[in-house]
């Protein structure tokens, strides 16, 4: 290997020559042993993902969230109820609202950020590096390569969301006391079931945030500089919950894939409320579709000099 | 190079697909079996005679009234923090759902579905809870146990405001109604339109044919009735009844009533107003089960920590007037009715007593209600009230005589001496009938 390869680039072949193999030879290569090869792919990708400074950096700053509200409840005198952001006022009655609010607080802009960082950074990083042609020597392994890629955001949508349901309720257990959860409709859950519903929602934010990151995939295709990439994901995150907000274009509400961010109170409620959640899990996968097509077409035609 | 279109083909093709796929699913599909031909006096019979009894179904209610939009509601602040009469613009405008679970009719639930909220009202038997979850606050209320053995709201119950619940919601006992989806004008007026077709103790029993004849004959110098091209709601094919008055004199252009092809429950009602194409008003279920709900729907105790309050029924019985909204199903909308409704929601429930008697100009759909200024005091006070309350004042215009809160179905006027006029009918019928009382 070329010596201006940075010290990364070692960590994604974890068995020397293998991976390499696959990726240079793979246009003769029958189609399950492309399959098979993806997953040693896919784990290099996520050891380099989650092995990074930044990505931990990102998971603390989220997992801060929970810890900070939390805090500054069991500071403060009782939150009156009716201010503040939703569930606040229940988090001294019961610990596990922790988790609550913080997933609420961080949906509108904390999510969104993180995500367009390791979206944004998914093609356009590589590219910046200088390493993206040495993963792409046959072009056959160019859609292998996207969808890895792909699959690392999706990854770590998952993985955010999780990180403040567990911060969350970790810092709630400790702080407050947890009990029977007084759910939207007024009925009372065992901790148990309250449990699954965190888990749900976290579920529902880690789809909500998929639409988002195939967007960031698309546009980290487009330039060189990575940064480039995150700051637009993270600002059409933001334009499209203005556009959201404002009901003169209502008939466009239901295209913006923020538009379902806030339904997970539908969770919330007994007997669930499975509409939001099937709805956003359609929308999300059409974002899906057309900007992973999007991304198809663009990576597929690049000329890759970097 | 030259097959560098085909790798773009996926990006054209894609959304080619899923805006092919809406423009499908957007095209209303036509049953594949049409339901029979029926006569609005068939379909009124259905109407009257389906005997559900247990449902669970999601309703949609939207409005396009012309009111001024509210800002939309952050998830902290919303309809339990505002109050008076912006509460209850908010439910008449914009677009609410409400999950409705009916078993029998002793039980119901009733979950007004707000964004990260939820306000509630459940009854079992005589036990009726309101529950708002912005503020964690639950009142209960105790029915008059004669309420339990009456045909009490039949199905489709719309989604009320419980908003804070401190108010029962006028009529909810509904102790004497026994033919509760037959059409009711609430206001007794001298020279009512429709008489009113409720059986009495000592009435012989009509057959449900007799009644939807009766009533067909009666408001036919007024409105036509008709049975439109079948539509589908919530999934199933529905007869669709029209009613359209013959005046020209009123606001609304049209009431559509979708009625079960199968088992005669209303399933969507729909008005819109003269020369326009969009519905003004609609509620209708959007998803529809006929099973029997689970029973631990039904039970509720307040939540831990909730703050508990317990409501008295009103003294004075309040008035019939129908619950939920105006042109909820199971309904039929009379223009008094609407109006009434209206009215009914603007004012404080407590100013009932005060306008008791109003005076009725015009017939039929051109009905203006007349509320005089009493001289007690209490008339202006209502007027002055109303005018008081922030969301009304900035909705009403000054036009010659007094203030309008004008919306495509329904005009108000409130006159500089505080007499209110309401009608289904355009602003200068109002002010008319105000020069008119006036003299």
């Amino acid at each position: 290997m070329p010596s201006s390869v940075p010290g990364e680039l070692p960590n994604r072949f974890p068995q020397s020559g293998s991976g390499a193999r696959s990726r240079g030879v793979s246009t003769s290569v029958p189609a399950r042993d492309r399959a098979a090869s993806s997953i040693p792919l896919l784990g290099s990708e996520l050891s380099v993902l989650f092995r990074r400074r930044r990505t931990w950096a990102m998971l603390l700053a989220l997992a801060a969230i929970p810890v900070l509200i939390a805090v500054a409840v069991r500071l403060s005198s009782s939150v009156p109820s009716g201010r503040g952001p939703a569930f606040l006022d229940r988090i001294s009655q019961n610990g596990l609202f922790v988790a609550v609010t913080a997933m609420l607080v961080s949906v509108p802009l904390f999510l969104p950020l993180t995500i367009g960082v390791v979206a944004g950074d998914t093609i356009a990083g590589e590219a910046s590096l200088g390493t993206l042609r040495y993963l792409l020597v046959a072009p056959a392994g160019r859609v292998r390569l996207l969808l890895v890629k792909y699959a690392g955001a999706l990854v770590f949508c998952v993985a955010a969301p999780v990180t403040v349901a567990l911060a969350g309720a970790a810092i709630g257990a400790s702080l407050f006391p947890i009990g029977p959860v007084t759910l939207l409709s007024g009925d009372v859950v065992q901790p148990p079931e309250a449990a699954v519903r965190l888990v749900l929602i976290a579920a529902y934010l880690a789809v909500s945030l998929a639409g988002l990151s195939a967007i960031g995939l698309f546009l980290s295709t487009l330039t060189v500089v990575p940064v480039g990439a995150m700051a637009a994901t993270v600002v059409l995150s933001v334009v499209s919950q203005v556009l959201d907000q404002l009901p003169q274009l209502e008939w466009l509400h239901p295209w913006l894939f923020s538009h379902y961010w806030l339904g997970f109170g539908d969770l919330l409620r007994q007997p669930v409320l499975w509409d939001s959640f099937g709805s956003n899990a359609l929308l999300q996968a059409g974002y899906v579709a057309v900007f992973g097509a999007l991304a198809y077409g663009r990576f597929v035609t690049k000329d890759v000099l970097s | 190079m030259s097959r560098a279109w085909l790798r773009w083909m996926p990006a054209v093709a894609v959304p080619a697909v899923i805006a092919a796929g809406v423009l499908a699913g957007s095209i209303p599909a036509r049953a594949g079996n049409p339901l029979p031909e029926k006569t609005p006096a068939q379909v009124l019979v259905m109407l009257g005679g389906h005997t559900i009894s247990t449902l669970s179904g999601t309703v949609e209610q939207t409005s396009e009234l012309g009111l001024p939009e509210l800002p939309s509601t952050a998830p902290s602040s919303g309809p339990a923090s505002a109050g008076g009469a912006a509460s209850i613009a908010e439910l008449l405008t914009g677009q609410h759902t409400a999950r409705v679970f009916i078993d029998g009719p002793s039980k119901a639930r009733v979950q007004v579905v707000d964004r990260l909220a939820e306000r509630d009202v459940i009854r079992r038997d005589t036990e009726l809870w309101f529950y708002s979850s912005r503020d964690n606050s639950a009142a209960h209320l105790t029915l008059p146990s004669f309420a339990r053995d009456l045909p009490l709201a039949e199905p489709p119950k719309a989604p009320m405001p419980p908003d804070q619940a401190p108010a029962p919601m006028p009529g909810l006992p509904k102790p004497e109604l026994r033919a509760p989806d037959l059409p009711l004008p609430p206001v007794p007026a001298p020279d009512m339109p429709i008489p009113v077709p409720v059986p009495m103790p000592e009435y012989s029993v009509p057959t449900p044919e007799d009644i939807a004849t009766r009533l067909l004959a009666a408001v036919d110098s007024s409105t036509q009735v008709t049975v439109g091209p079948d539509v589908e709601v919530a999934g199933r094919a529905a007869y669709n009844l029209l009613l359209e008055p013959r005046t020209q004199g009123t606001l609304v252009g049209r009431v559509a009533i979708a009625v079960d092809g199968e088992t005669g429950l209303p399933l969507r009602v729909t008005v819109t107003a003269r020369d326009q194409a969009e519905p003004a008003f609609q509620i209708g279920f959007t998803s529809l089960s006929l099973a029997k709900p689970d029973d631990s729907l039904f039970t509720f105790a307040p939540p831990p920590g909730a703050t508990v309050k317990e409501l008295q029924l009103p003294g004075a019985r309040p008035w019939p007037v129908t619950s939920g909204f105006p042109g909820s199903p199971g309904m039929v909308v009379t223009p008094d009715a609407a109006a009434a409704e209206i009215y009914s929601r603007t004012g404080p429930s407590h100013m009932m007593p005060a306008m008791a008697r109003p005076s009725v100009t015009g017939t039929g759909w051109e009905t203006v209600l007349g509320f005089p200024a009493a001289p007690a005091g209490q008339g202006s006070a209502l007027s002055e009230s109303l005018l008081k309350d922030p969301f009304l004042a900035q909705a009403a215009v000054v036009v010659p005589g007094g203030r309008l809160l004008s919306t495509t179905l329904v005009n108000v006027l409130i006159t500089d001496d505080g007499r209110i006029f309401v009608g289904m009918v355009p602003a200068e019928r109002l002010q008319a009938a105000a020069g008119a009382v006036a003299k």
